[in-house]
């Protein structure tokens, strides 16, 4: 994964013009836990949905594989979400009328994979992340960090080759925090699946290989 | 891909049934009330239409040329055996009645009115069209000595008659002589057809000849025909045996009835407008709120990668669903209401003073059609279409991205 040259302005040529990337070069090898920190306002979400492709860089280009996908169409890009990238937001990340296990289950089942595959793989993420007497849950029954741990396990499930988290701590206490930390580095080093965050809670920091640094836009520091 | 959506469509509709409920009874009650009503209509047009014909036109009636205008005896049919001989012989007529008629003056010792008066064979209007069904008092019969009366029951009324009472008739005979009769009332007829009611009494056809003087002659003669589609053929058939005769159909003879019909359609039509926009307003205003509530989560659906096409699937399998179950409640209702209304029937007697005036009898029935079931599927479906297109268009809009960061919503 590749960025070269991102530029990132909201309301352009407006008196409210905000530049919220300023041309960020970054690449990223596969197998990485890396966090994008820096204060409120630096610019993390923005940059992380658009190495997701949920938005699109006012200029510069991303290439995925060595393929440029900075200039994939909407579905295009759907797709390759689908197929490649797993997402766990802040908050709010499963479908209500779902239980655990069908939730957990959703993507694979979009990506048409054999049931008794799918099973097994619950069963076996359940394991990792300690949600198997939750599965017939419905999301409403579950309290913060459960729900974000099922989160957890439905980004993984697929064998996506991107894992990206935008804050996902944010809404738990730290002791949960420090659990899904520590079962997220568990699966980054059990699968190699590469997982990028973007937050400046301490857990995810002390858990992370390498920590990029943003201020107002631009990188700062990158160890 | 389909069958998740479906399995969440199902599961939502499962999940908020308190709401599903709602928009159900919504349509079905909607559409039942409509079914019914739209029968109800229909029965009572439908009624309309057979009183008039069994008391009057037939499906097919003949009448001299210029009778019709002028209400003259000259303009009368003669030698009626050779009209009979053509109507036996004619497979599709079931039955006919040669009356002759003269308007006059009916009077009493108190009151003098105008009225017509029609010759008729009791036995040939029995089988043309159950005249003596229409008996409210008295019998259907003109006295030992065939020389007695039935009278229209407004008629009655209006000049204070009852059974036994005696009347005089004046009227012109065929060669313009004024004569008078004198009868007795044996019976009161009540049809539903105001001109009958309230201006005709019937008298035997021998009688009503001597009186005008006439042999072999008749003012009309109505037919019946056995079965509805053969009307104008018969009626072709008729025009060319008979030549220079007015053969005439109901619907030509009452232009009314059929006006009133079209009004009806009219209304039925307006009233699917109605339930079409119900329909549309409920699921509408159900799927709308139940998008706008989970536009976080399908917003979700489409970051992580799911297909705008599954998510636009699931909700419009769930309005269908709605919309149908809503339909299959309409019409069992609906089904209900017709069935009742068209076995049993509804006893109007409490509201007749009101409706009797447009020939309503006391209990009346709905019709049941099958189209009518088919007419309902169609605007309910079209409404649940119509319902999920705006919910769609604004899912289509919008940024899962900035949903799910909750900058807009
Ligand atoms: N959708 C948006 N529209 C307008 N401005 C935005 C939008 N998203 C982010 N910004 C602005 O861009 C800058 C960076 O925001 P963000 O990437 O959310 O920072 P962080 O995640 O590091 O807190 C901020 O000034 C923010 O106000
Ligand atoms: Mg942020």
């Amino acid at each position: 994964m590749k960025l070269s040259h991102i530029c990132k302005t909201f309301y352009p040529d407006s008196p409210k013009e905000i530049k919220a990337l300023k041309d960020i070069n970054l690449s990223f090898e596969k197998g990485e836990f890396t966090t994008l920190s820096g204060e409120s306002g630096s610019g993390k979400t923005t940059l992380l949905n658009i190495i997701g492709g949920l938005d699109a860089a006012t200029s510069g280009k991303i290439f995925f594989e060595g393929e440029e996908i900075s200039a994939y169409s909407e579905e295009k890009m759907a797709k390759l979400r689908l197929n490649h990238i797993g997402f766990i937001f802040q908050a709010y990340n499963l479908i209500q009328v779902l239980t655990v296990r069908e939730n957990i289950g959703f993507i694979m089942r979009l990506l048409k994979f054999d049931e008794v595959a799918i099973n097994a793989r619950i069963l076996e993420l359940a394991s990792i992340l300690q949600i198997e007497d939750i599965l017939d849950k419905l999301p409403s029954e579950l309290s913060g960090g459960q729900q974000q741990r099922v989160a957890v396990a439905r980004a993984v499930a697929s064998r996506p080759k991107l894992i990206l988290a935008d804050e996902p701590t944010a809404n738990l206490d730290s002791k949960n925090s420090e659990r899904l930390m520590q079962m997220l580095r568990t699966l980054n080093e059990k699968e190699q699946v590469t997982v990028i965050f973007a937050s400046h809670d301490r857990y995810v920091l002390e858990q992370s290989k390498r920590v990029i640094v943003l201020s107002d836009g631009a990188v700062v520091e990158d160890h | 891909m389909y069958k998740i959506a479906q399995h969440l469509a199902w599961l939502s509709i499962w999940r908020r049934k308190t709401r599903s409920l709602m928009v159900i009874m919504m349509i079905g009650l909607s559409l039942g009330g409509l079914l019914g009503l739209q029968g109800l209509y229909d029965g009572m047009i439908s009624h309309l239409i057979n009183t008039t014909i069994r008391s009057d036109s037939g499906e097919i009636s003949v009448y001299a040329k210029e009778y019709r205008l002028q209400k003259s005896l000259d303009y009368r049919l003669l030698a009626i055996s050779k009209y009979e001989e053509v109507f036996s012989k004619i497979e599709g007529i079931d039955a006919y009645s040669i009356r002759l008629e003269q308007e006059g003056l009916i009077a009493t010792a108190h009151k003098s009115l105008g009225a017509i008066l029609k010759g008729i064979y009791l036995d040939q209007e029995q089988n043309f069209g159950q005249l003596s069904s229409f008996t409210i008092q008295g019998e259907y019969s003109f006295g030992k000595e065939n020389t007695g009366s039935l009278i229209g029951s407004a008629l009655a009324k209006k000049l204070n008659l009852s059974l036994g009472s005696r009347v005089i008739f004046t009227a012109q005979d065929a060669s313009g002589e004024i004569n008078s009769i004198s009868f007795r009332i044996t019976g009161i007829l009540k049809t539903g057809n105001p001109s009958i009611d309230d201006s005709s009494v019937f008298v035997s056809i021998e009688q009503m000849s001597k009186f005008l003087n006439l042999q072999q002659s008749a003012t009309q003669l109505a037919l019946r025909v056995k079965d509805s589609k053969q009307i104008r053929i018969i009626q072709k058939e008729l025009q060319t045996l008979f030549g220079d005769v007015d053969v005439l159909r109901w619907d030509e003879l009452y232009p009314l009835l059929i006006q009133m019909q079209e009004l009806i359609n009219i209304f039925n039509l307006a009233s699917y407008a109605i339930v079409f926009i119900v329909a549309a307003l409920g699921i509408f205003g159900v799927m709308l709120v139940s998008v706008l509530e989970r536009m976080r989560e399908f917003s979700i659906m489409l970051a992580i990668g799911t297909p705008y096409k599954m998510v636009r699937d699931q909700i419009l399998l769930e309005a269908s669903f709605l919309g149908f179950i809503g339909y299959m409640a309409g019409a069992f209702l609906g089904w209900l209401l017709l069935w009742y209304m068209s076995t049993v029937g509804i006893d109007m007697r409490s509201f007749e003073a009101g409706l009797e005036l447009y020939g309503y009898s006391a209990v009346m029935y709905a019709n049941m059609h099958l189209y009518y079931f088919v007419q309902a599927f169609f605007a309910v479906f079209f409404a649940t279409l119509l319902s999920v297109i705006w919910p769609l268009l604004k899912l289509k809009k919008i940024k899962p991205i900035q949903i799910i960061q909750g900058k807009t919503v």
